[in-house]
């Protein structure tokens, strides 16, 4: 015994001795997050990788050290991989300060709720007053959780209008008319058209994310809960078992079986393939002002849309695009303020968006700039990093493009359930049980794949038998209580 | 100076297989590291997991314990039911398909005389066991696509309406099954030609001798000599009959949602679970229904064996 205590006790005091002296190493700089001694935040953000984010990322650090101290490390996540990633990865706790997230991938609410976000009430009113003045209320009141923010929303456009997009060359090519063009069924005649003369060109594209769209504000975005848009009673009901939706489904089913739509659209993960060889004439999309310009320059084609709804703010639209601060992270001050920069300074937000001036692009104007042949080795989505109203123009953009935007938001009308989040902590198992089924039917059903007649019944029992009637009423419960709250 | 005398031997054996024991090291690490180290984490299966900022090992502590609730949502609907059926069924077929089917070809490769078409052969089969699933998958969706698939195209030249393959699960366990075995069988049917190549020579003389004809030798000699081996390897897959082959069940059938109900194994169910909802306390909760009802059939089947042939069985 008294062997192993000789030697535990210098182990100790080496141990001891070393950790003096690493501190002591830790400390010798003076302060963190200063221009001479900055700290690194981590970020995470949505997107296929681009070639020359890191090169990117070191101007961008060498501006924020000088301004905030902060250097940037970004890290780019597949659109189809993100959630999933994200997921994985604040689960295990791995080192993050700063991540995209969205009512569509890395879901906001439910990790809000989780604990994956920081709360950031107070880090808003001290580093992020910027934030607050800039963006437009609805957005900071949309996006709260149990009367919390956990995150900082894009400033875009803030209602979300579908609208019907057509490929430009075909339309020209057999002298269409989209003016009376609006619900599904008003689509056939073209649909028919193209399929005669155009066989390979798929007339409708569809993939297995879509949804035909009614007239409902969902619970949950692609669970089968939801309340009529023109609702005065706020009665949740199964959306399948909505006239509505059997009527678009049924024509979805036509036509399928007439072939406008892609035979394996329910296995479809995206439709980038069919949008690079421009092998389509009709989808449907969410659109904002000058919607066109920005698709006909991504695809390198003209496109042209047509409204198929009106435009309303949901849920989804506000949190559609969101960047929260991590709740491991070491610099919450930081990370706030570089938000707050990001979202208010236009020279790091199109540093960010559009890369090095004079590398990935060349500036026109004051705020016009063109982009370079590089930009393709940095090619950012937009609207997921932050304010998009501080963007430079492109040279087709008009120069009104923010103001129609501004325009846009203001004249857009509250979708029913905008500021309802449904706690599902209560009924996790039954959800879980219904995403299951949802999982089963959900894409076959949507896409027209599958005979509305038969499969819908059979998605309903299921549904039924998962518990969807339990969480319906949890939902609605909440909900009422929700609008006696805030009558 | 504290003596105990298990430790003594232990001490004793371990220097004196010291070469041994170092070459079972790096299995050893492997098992310790990623088998049974992860095992604590089955606790999270009885827990509702939060994130705590304090890391993973925080999380798992602070989370709030909730009993047998993870495990609801399995049994709520018939999906354990349906996932259990679908994965023990399959791994029956296999096994004992790709038994016949492997050892009857191995036979039949040591009996070509012409060793060259032979070696051609072996190649062939054993090519598919090298593509990965997802591959494999884009292959059956070419044959099976619904108007570029090569079946669909065949039938169509004889009048037969094309069938839309990808959401009619009718066929689909005939498919799954013929997939594995078309990808599987040439690298066992290797393992087995090996173990025929090993049989001494002068059996097969002797019984030429005697008169046996070709059948008679194989089935004397040939699958008698193969009988260890053949016991083995399926006691191995039956282990493993809780484990289904995640890229057949999930490439194969494309991740199709009408065809789950005879596609859905545990592997893919735990997998959408996490994908779709995030809650990891219910995927650990399937997980180890998986490992627990694992575990019982390789116990019990492992008995069974040893009841008629103790050396055969595998402890």
């Amino acid at each position: 015994m008294s062997r192993k205590k000789k030697g535990f006790i210098p182990a100790l005091a080496l141990l001891m001795v070393m950790s003096i002296v690493l501190s002591a190493c830790g400390g010798k700089g003076g302060v963190e997050g200063t221009p001479e001694k900055p700290v690194e935040l981590i970020w995470y953000t949505i997107g296929t990788p681009q070639k020359d984010v890191d090169k990117v990322m070191a101007e961008v650090s060498k501006y924020t050290a000088e301004k905030i101290g902060v250097t940037v490390k970004m890290s780019m996540v597949d659109w189809g991989d993100y959630a999933q990633k994200l997921q994985v990865m604040t689960a295990s706790g791995e080192a993050v300060d700063i991540m995209f997230t969205s009512s569509w991938a890395f879901d906001y609410v439910q990790n809000a709720r989780k604990g994956a976000f920081l709360q950031t009430d107070d880090l808003l009113k001290e580093y992020g007053q910027g934030i607050v003045d800039t963006l437009d209320p609805a957005f900071l009141e949309g996006s709260k959780v149990d009367g919390h923010n956990y995150g900082i929303p894009a400033n875009k456009e803030l209602p979300a209008q579908e609208v019907w997009r057509f490929n430009k060359k075909l339309l020209d090519k057999y002298n269409l008319d989209i003016s009376k063009v609006y619900s599904l069924e008003s689509l056939e005649p073209m649909l028919q058209k193209i399929k005669a003369s155009e066989p390979d060109v798929y007339p409708l594209a569809v993939d297995k994310n879509q949804v035909p769209y009614v007239p409902y504000d969902y619970v949950i975005e692609k669970l089968p809960m939801a309340v009529p848009l023109n609702t005065t009673d706020f009665k949740i009901v199964n959306v399948l078992d909505t006239p509505e939706m059997k009527q678009i489904l049924k024509t979805m089913h036509k036509y399928y079986k007439a072939g406008y739509i892609p035979t394996e659209a329910a296995t479809l993960d995206s439709l980038t393939d069919l949008q690079a060889t421009g092998r389509w004439f009709a989808d449907r999309a969410t659109s904002q002002p000058f919607a066109d310009n920005l698709w006909s320059a991504s695809y390198g084609y003209p496109v042209v849309s047509t409204p198929a709804s009106e435009p309303l703010i949901y849920n989804w639209s506000v949190m559609g695009s969101m960047q929260a601060i991590s709740a491991n992270t070491k610099y919450p001050e930081k990370a706030m303020q570089f938000l707050n920069l990001l979202n208010t300074d236009p020279v790091l937000r199109n540093m960010v968006d559009s890369g090095i001036e004079g590398v990935h692009y060349k500036k026109v104007n004051d705020n016009v700039m063109e982009n370079l042949d590089e930009s393709k080795n940095y090619d950012m989505p937009t609207f997921a990093l932050g304010n998009v109203m501080l963007t430079y123009l492109n040279t087709t953009d008009p120069a009104n493009k923010w103001e129609e935007f501004k325009k846009f938001n203001d004249a857009g009308t509250k979708a029913p359930l905008l500021g309802f989040n449904f706690d599902t902590s209560k009924v996790a198992t039954e959800i879980a049980a219904v995403n299951n089924v949802k999982q089963e039917f959900w894409a076959a059903l949507m896409t027209g794949t599958v005979d509305p007649d038969v499969y819908l019944q059979r998605a309903n029992e299921k549904f039924k038998a998962a518990g969807l009637d339990k969480v319906m009423a949890e939902a609605q419960r909440q909900l009422d209580e929700w609008r006696a709250a805030n009558k | 100076m504290i003596t105990w005398e298990p430790l003594d031997v232990f001490s004793k054996t371990s220097t004196k297989n010291k070469a041994m024991l170092v070459m079972v090291l790096p299995a050893t690490l492997w098992f310790i590291l990623f088998s049974y180290l992860p095992m604590a984490g089955m606790v999270i299966a009885f827990k509702e997991y939060r994130y705590s900022r304090d890391g993973f090992l925080a999380s798992i502590i602070e989370s709030k314990w909730v009993g047998l609730q993870n495990f609801k949502f399995l049994f709520s609907t018939n999906d354990a039911y349906i996932i259990t059926r679908n994965t023990v069924l399959y791994n029956v077929f296999f096994i004992v398909l790709g038994l016949i089917i492997a050892v009857a070809m191995a036979i039949v490769l040591a009996e070509i005389t012409n060793k060259k078409l032979a070696k051609i052969y072996q190649t062939g089969m054993f090519l598919p066991y090298f593509l990965s699933w997802v591959i494999v998958g884009y292959f059956v969706f070419s044959f099976l696509s619904l108007d570029r698939g090569v079946v669909n195209r065949i039938a169509g030249s004889f009048g037969i309406d094309p069938m839309n393959w990808y959401s009619d699960p009718t066929y689909w366990p005939i498919i799954i099954v013929v997939v594995f075995l078309w990808k599987s069988v040439g690298y066992n049917s290797v393992i087995y030609l090996a173990a025929i190549m090993g049989i001494d020579k002068s059996l097969y003389e002797a019984a030429m001798i005697d008169g046996a004809n070709k059948w008679q030798q194989i089935r004397n000699i040939t699958i008698p000599m193969l009988t260890p081996l053949i016991t083995i390897l399926t006691l191995l897959a039956i282990g493993k009959i809780f484990y289904a082959d995640f890229g057949l069940f999930y490439q194969v059938p494309r991740d199709s949602g009408t065809l789950y109900s005879v596609t859905n194994v545990i592997d893919t169910y735990v997998y959408r679970g996490l994908k779709s909802t995030g809650e990891i306390g219910m995927s650990t909760a399937a997980g180890l229904y998986q490992s627990l009802i694992g575990f019982v059939l390789v116990i019990t089947s492992n008995g069974i064996v040893r009841k008629f042939n103790k050396d055969n069985a595998l402890f």
